[in-house]
């Protein structure tokens, strides 16, 4: 495959390009899906191609295409070309790209249990189990489980990058994901929904850690409590305590998404939207002193691990919030160009057909000093969010919505009754500056993170520690 | 290997490997995007490609799979495996055989001429898109747009075997005036004769010039006017949650709603896919049977879930040509016009607001439809029956079915809406709705 990334690579220097870089990339993945206990089909995929991304008369154009022939590729280089050079029409100024860690070599991700090794069958077995826990655990907490939605699904990636300025890099990330939509009802009071979304690189003893059949009897149990125990929370201001899963989708949209530099540079402003930040933004006022936001692709087994990106530049941890400030934006070469800076890696297609943009790959706040029980202690009144259920933000980033799923009152320093639906609708710098304390835990969801256009929906972790927030306005819910 | 080759030799391996029903669907296609920002164009895509799909059926039994390699050896034992991993599969779920052909489809729907690939024909329309909205009063102008070519070949065990070749040109765009002051337009067509980027250019520009300066909203109940873009997106979630494999799901707020009120009165939702002008048309589904055109909706009441033959044979009702081979799908909706201009909707509210266009709408609870989506570019108070100031930083928060309800006033004219945020092509007028729930943070 080299030779022929190399040819490609060649043929676009020869045609006029200034900047050539070819990947192959082949997702090759197998999936089972069950629905309300029964099969519904078994998958398996080879989605491969080459993507050729090239500069030429200053401007920028991709091309791929699974037709791995010399002609096809040729027509697809010149095609590349032809655009770049069309567009310097409705352009000012040429695309450059930054000074970066450019790396060759290959980086490779073990599987300890190999994805061979686990028969479909056995995938399905597992999913059955869990299923027919979900229902025993509906049974045994006097709720219906009318809607069971499981699905099991590995892949692994393998990406060949050549660019013409000395990247040469092959990298291999197997990963699992399971995802369970799960609908729990109870004459009188109504259903809820639970959506759990997990996800690892590495071989199938991700999905063995995970004690899939156990976590899904857990999440009916839970449904089941808060339909049948949950009061009503009347709107007022209080103290908030957000667990984990909560803390990793605020980091997410309110700090990862405004901190990408395509967004503030106007490129994704018609899709994914722009951010409430500016240029002058970083070293100013983000949170409160004690949060640190960091997004980190090389966090071992994350879902949104990778070594080096799309542009073969070396992956690091990158801090969005430092101590309360925002410290640096996620750029690819294109942006950090831009913005006089160099790329922190952050380049990433999600197949071969689709442009490498700047995306998140695992982002987190920092654990800070507190035990949960300290957390706690230290609430006269407030709610304690473990989870959530609906949520969105406007294209901004500013105004957000979390609607919690499992949720108790906290009175006096105690966690009491659970509580129906709290929801938090706020401005992202009233959220982030009313944190007072970070708890010394750590976990992490999996998600899959849409941008660009065509759409990239794209593997990451999200997560945290818990957090106290002081003196938010909780509505309340049903 | 030509497409017509590769159905037969994969329905045949399939065949004898013991698949007992076979769905051959190969796709070519040909795409060239060109994306822009800041009035300068940001990246040129182009794409290439031909794949084969191939589901099967051991009994009750089902496996899919996607062939990128179109070797005779790889179509083979692509074949092979794919039944193989069908039988092993645990257990059986819902079975119909495909349907019977040879199937007649409408010819109309079979062809239409391709669009342009040319960078420089697209280059120009993006540049009069840009213009236009500049000439309104945009400061900046960010979008795509994208030229596609495509031919389906569908060919199943049951002997139907369709072609179907299309094109399709789609410019979203949105302008801006401020930075929180913005119109988004569109337009979307099958051929270059009904394509209008100039035309998207200057909505967008209009709306983005009369929104500037926007003041924070206030929340509470509201009479509205949701223009088409977000009639579109209520529409395709009804179109998605009509699915039945949704319904099965428990994923859906319209399970259990079959012949009864879903909507106001005078509203009806079409799956139409055999309207040849009409954005989504296609002449077959995926196990082969011609398009139908259905009412989802009729004068407010739920007429039909969407199935394929499975779902269908579930349910002990007659398939509405609506596969998808694992979960059925709108092709093309359309929301029937009612009889009022947009100035008469908003003519028609003391105090509202009207909301140009929406996104990110998430369900709290997909069985009852309590959801919130944030109105996004230009949103403007109605005071006294005429538009008037730009507002911002406010959320519907509501029930998609109380909202459907509450429809009180249907436009006249119809917009073809499709973009990053609704992919199921939905023609829509605006319509007025009382009494909708705004919030905002506190």
């Amino acid at each position: 495959m080299e030779d022929i990334l190399e040819y490609v690579v060649q043929l676009a220097l020869k045609e006029g390009a200034t900047y050539a870089e070819a990947r192959y990339q082949a997702d090759r993945s197998e999936s089972i899906l069950l629905k309300n206990g029964l099969p519904e089909v078994t998958s398996f995929d080879t989605k491969r191609g080459i993507g050729i991304r090239i500069i030429a008369k200053g401007g920028l154009a991709f091309s791929a295409t699974n037709l791995l022939n010399k002609g096809t590729l040729s027509t697809m280089v010149k095609r590349a070309v032809r655009s770049a050079v069309a567009s310097r029409w409705l352009r000012k100024g040429g695309v450059r790209l930054s000074e970066a860690d450019i790396v060759s070599g290959r980086f490779e991700t073990k599987q300890r249990i190999g994805f061979g090794n686990v028969p479909m069958e056995l995938r399905a077995e597992l999913l059955k189990e869990a299923d027919d826990l979900a229902i025993e655990a509906g049974r045994m907490n006097r709720v219906s489980v009318p809607g069971r939605f499981l699905s099991l699904d590995t892949w692994e990636t393998e990406k060949t990058i050549i660019t013409s300025d000395g990247g040469h890099v092959t990298t291999s990330v197997p990963r699992v994901a399971f995802t369970a939509f799960i609908t729990a009802a109870v004459d009188g009071n109504g259903s809820e929904q639970r959506i759990i979304q997990l996800g690892e690189s590495g071989g199938w003893e991700c999905a063995e850690r995970w004690d899939l059949p156990l976590r899904i009897k857990e999440e009916v149990g839970t449904l089941a409590m808060v339909l049948q125990r949950s009061k009503h929370l009347p709107a007022e201001r209080m103290d908030v305590i957000l667990g984990p899963e909560v803390v990793g989708i605020v980091s997410h949209e309110s700090c990862g998404h405004p901190g990408e530099a395509d967004r503030l540079l106007g490129r994704e402003a018609a899709q994914a939207g722009d951010t409430f930040l500016t240029r002058s933004s970083l070293g100013s006022k983000a949170a409160s002193g004690v949060v640190n936001v960091v997004d980190d692709p090389t966090l071992p087994r994350s879902f949104g691990y990778y070594a080096c990106d799309d542009e073969c530049v070396k992956a690091r941890r990158r801090f969005l919030i430092k101590e309360g400030r925002f410290s640096e934006f996620l750029q690819d070469r294109e942006t950090a160009a831009d913005l006089d800076v160099r790329s922190n890696g952050s380049s990433r297609s999600v197949a071969y057909n689709r442009e490498p943009i700047v995306r998140m790959a695992n982002t987190f706040v920092q654990q800070g000093d507190h035990r949960f029980e300290e957390l706690v202690e230290g609430v006269k009144r407030g709610v304690y969010i473990k989870n959530y259920t609906e949520w969105n933000i406007d294209d901004r980033r500013y105004n957000q919505r979390y609607v919690g799923l499992e949720a108790y009152l906290i009175e006096s320093g105690q966690i009491r009754h659970a509580v129906r639906n709290p929801l938090l609708e706020v401005t992202t710098p009233a959220l982030w500056s009313s944190i007072d304390a970070v708890g010394k835990d750590l976990e992490f969801s999996a998600a899959y993170c849409g941008k660009g256009d065509p759409m990239q929906g794209i593997p990451v972790w999200a997560g945290g520690p818990h957090i106290r927030l002081r003196n938010m306005h909780v509505g309340g819910g049903a | 290997m030509k497409p017509e080759e590769v159905t037969p030799v994969v329905l045949r391996a399939c065949r004898d490997a013991g698949a007992t029903d076979a769905v051959v669907l190969v796709t070519e296609e040909e795409e060239a995007q060109i994306r822009f920002s800041n009035n300068n164009v940001t990246v040129s895509n182009n794409l290439r490609e031909m794949s084969a799909y191939v589901f099967v059926f051991v009994k009750g039994k089902k496996a899919g799979t996607n062939i990128e390699d179109m070797s005779k050896r790889t179509l083979v034992t692509t074949a092979q495996k794919v039944v193989e991993a069908a039988k092993r599969s645990p257990g059986e779920g819902g079975y119909a055989p495909l349907p019977q052909g040879p199937l007649l489809y409408d010819d109309r729907l079979m062809n239409s001429e391709p669009v342009t690939q040319d960078p420089k024909d697209l280059m120009s329309m993006v540049r009069e898109a840009i213009d236009a909205a500049r000439r309104e009063g945009a400061e900046r102008v960010a979008g795509s747009m994208m030229a596609r070519n495509i031919k389906l070949t569908l060919h199943t065990s049951a002997d139907a075997f369709g072609t179907m070749e299309r094109g399709g040109l789609e410019i979203s765009l949105r302008a801006f005036s401020g930075p929180e002051a913005s119109g988004h337009g569109l337009s979307v067509a099958s051929t270059e004769r009904d394509f209008h980027p100039s035309e998207s250019g200057s909505e967008a520009g209009r709306l983005a010039h009369r929104a500037a300066s926007p003041i924070e909203g206030t929340a509470g109940r509201m009479d509205a006017v949701f223009g088409p873009m977000v009639v579109a997106d209520l529409m395709q979630q009804v179109g998605r949650m009509a699915s039945a494999f949704h319904v099965d799901s428990g994923m859906s707020f319209l399970r259990g709603r079959l012949g009864h009120e879903v909507a106001s009165k005078g509203v009806t939702l079409w799956d139409d896919a055999t309207n040849p002008n009409s954005y989504g048309a296609q002449p077959f589904d995926q196990e082969g049977l011609p398009t139908q055109r259905k009412a989802i909706i009729e004068d407010g009441v739920l007429m039909t879930y969407l199935h394929n033959s499975t779902t269908a044979a579930k349910e002990g009702v007659e398939s509405t040509a609506n596969a998808g081979l694992v979960a059925p799908s709108p092709f093309s909706l359309a929301m029937s016009p009612g009889g009022r201009s947009l100035e008469s909707l908003i003519s028609g509210i003391d105090h509202g607001i009207y909301v140009t266009n929406d996104w990110y709408l998430r369900y709290q609870n997909f069985g009852n439809g309590d959801l919130s989506f944030i109105p996004r570019d230009a949103m403007f108070l109605i005071e006294g029956g005429s538009i008037g100031a730009s507002l911002k930083e406010l959320r519907v928060s509501d029930n998609v079915l109380r909202m459907l309800s509450n429809i009180d006033g249907i436009g006249q004219q119809r917009k073809m809406v499709k973009w990053w945020e609704v992919d199921t092509p939905v023609l829509v007028p605006a319509v007025s709705v009382k009494d909708v729930n705004f919030t905002r943070p506190q």
